[in-house]
């Protein structure tokens, strides 16, 4: 299906998913105080390595940021068509490589995966080596901070927890928010 | 438009973060947030996620719709406001790619933005003075 424009409101659709429905739709929690940094991703890390890194330094491990545009080597994005196998409403696809990429705007989560580790979940809007403008999930790991610095702001999430855990209903792990815990 | 006022000073306060679930509506689910957090102006800090189906406004006032599932949200900025008569009202505008990464933009129509897997975000409390 193409895109279309219409003058009539469409009819939103409602998905169903492979596991039992979660009857608490909305999981928040909240700070009391925002706290604010701005972070320069330095030349020749990657993405991953220039948010986790100095932000552990200064003792946020909890993250919402802002990437406010910059040059990437070595981008690959993913796009999520729906999943052929039927486990889940959608997968991502195998990685599409976006070579020497300006990076528009991107919004990463930083958080701890299953297994305790960081983890950075990314989606942004990029210009592509052959100039197309693309979007999708982006593989922080594989994105090499090009010659300069790329501004990124920091709102840090204290006061709770952001972890990957798996999540019954749409047979994924997805990051949620959790109390802080006292022993990590 | 009732608004007169071009320069509101105040602050900033709390920071909520939240996870919204599968088929709950991208601009209500921000308004909800707010009731279930206490916020009566906000500012959106971050969000990323998926809808089933986009749905945007276009210049002319037609609906721009953008099917799935799932289109990615890559871009998105907002605030939330009370509404003249006292309810919470969230304009979200931003980019979003359908399946095959290609990117649309504009206003999300309330109502016509379901999520598919999750919709991360973190709302920032903004406190007018009065």
């Amino acid at each position: 299906m193409k895109r279309v424009v219409t003058t009539q409101l469409p009819r939103p659709r409602t998905l169903i998913h492979p596991g039992r429905f979660n009857p608490v739709r909305i999981q928040s929690l909240r700070s009391s105080k925002g706290r604010h940094v701005r972070l320069a991703l330095l030349p020749g890390v990657s993405l991953f390595d220039g948010l986790v890194k100095p932000l552990a330094d200064i003792g946020i491990t909890f993250a919402s940021t802002t990437i406010l545009g910059g040059y990437f080597e070595g981008v690959q994005y993913c796009v999520a068509p729906p999943d052929q196998q039927g486990r889940a409403v959608i997968a991502y696809s195998k990685p599409i490589p976006a070579g020497h990429t300006y990076m528009i705007f991107g919004n990463a989560t930083l958080g701890k995966s299953i297994n305790g580790s960081p983890l950075v979940h990314c989606h942004a809007a990029i210009c592509t080596e052959s100039g197309e403008v693309k979007g999708g999930h982006i593989l922080t790991e594989t994105c090499i901070v090009s010659r300069n610095p790329i501004p990124v702001l920091v709102t840090s999430l204290d006061e709770f927890e952001l972890r990957q855990a798996y999540d019954p209903e749409t047979n994924i792990p997805l990051l949620q928010p959790y109390k802080e815990t006292i022993n990590g | 438009m009732g608004e007169t006022i071009a320069v509101e000073n105040g602050s900033m306060g709390r920071v909520a973060y939240a996870r919204i679930a599968p088929n709950e509506d991208l601009v209500q689910g921000v308004e909800k947030l707010c009731l279930a957090e206490g916020f009566r102006n906000a500012f959106v800090r971050g969000a990323l996620g998926s809808l089933v189906d986009a749905c945007m406004g276009t210049i002319d006032g037609k609906y721009l719709q953008i099917p799935g599932p799932a289109v990615e949200i890559v871009s998105l900025a907002g605030e939330v406001r009370p509404g003249e008569d006292g309810s919470l009202r969230a304009a979200l505008t931003g980019v979003v790619a359908d399946p095959e990464g290609n990117v649309y933009g504009g206003p999300f129509v309330a109502g016509l933005n379901p999520i598919c897997m999750t919709f991360e975000v973190t709302l920032e409390e903004w406190l007018p003075v009065k």
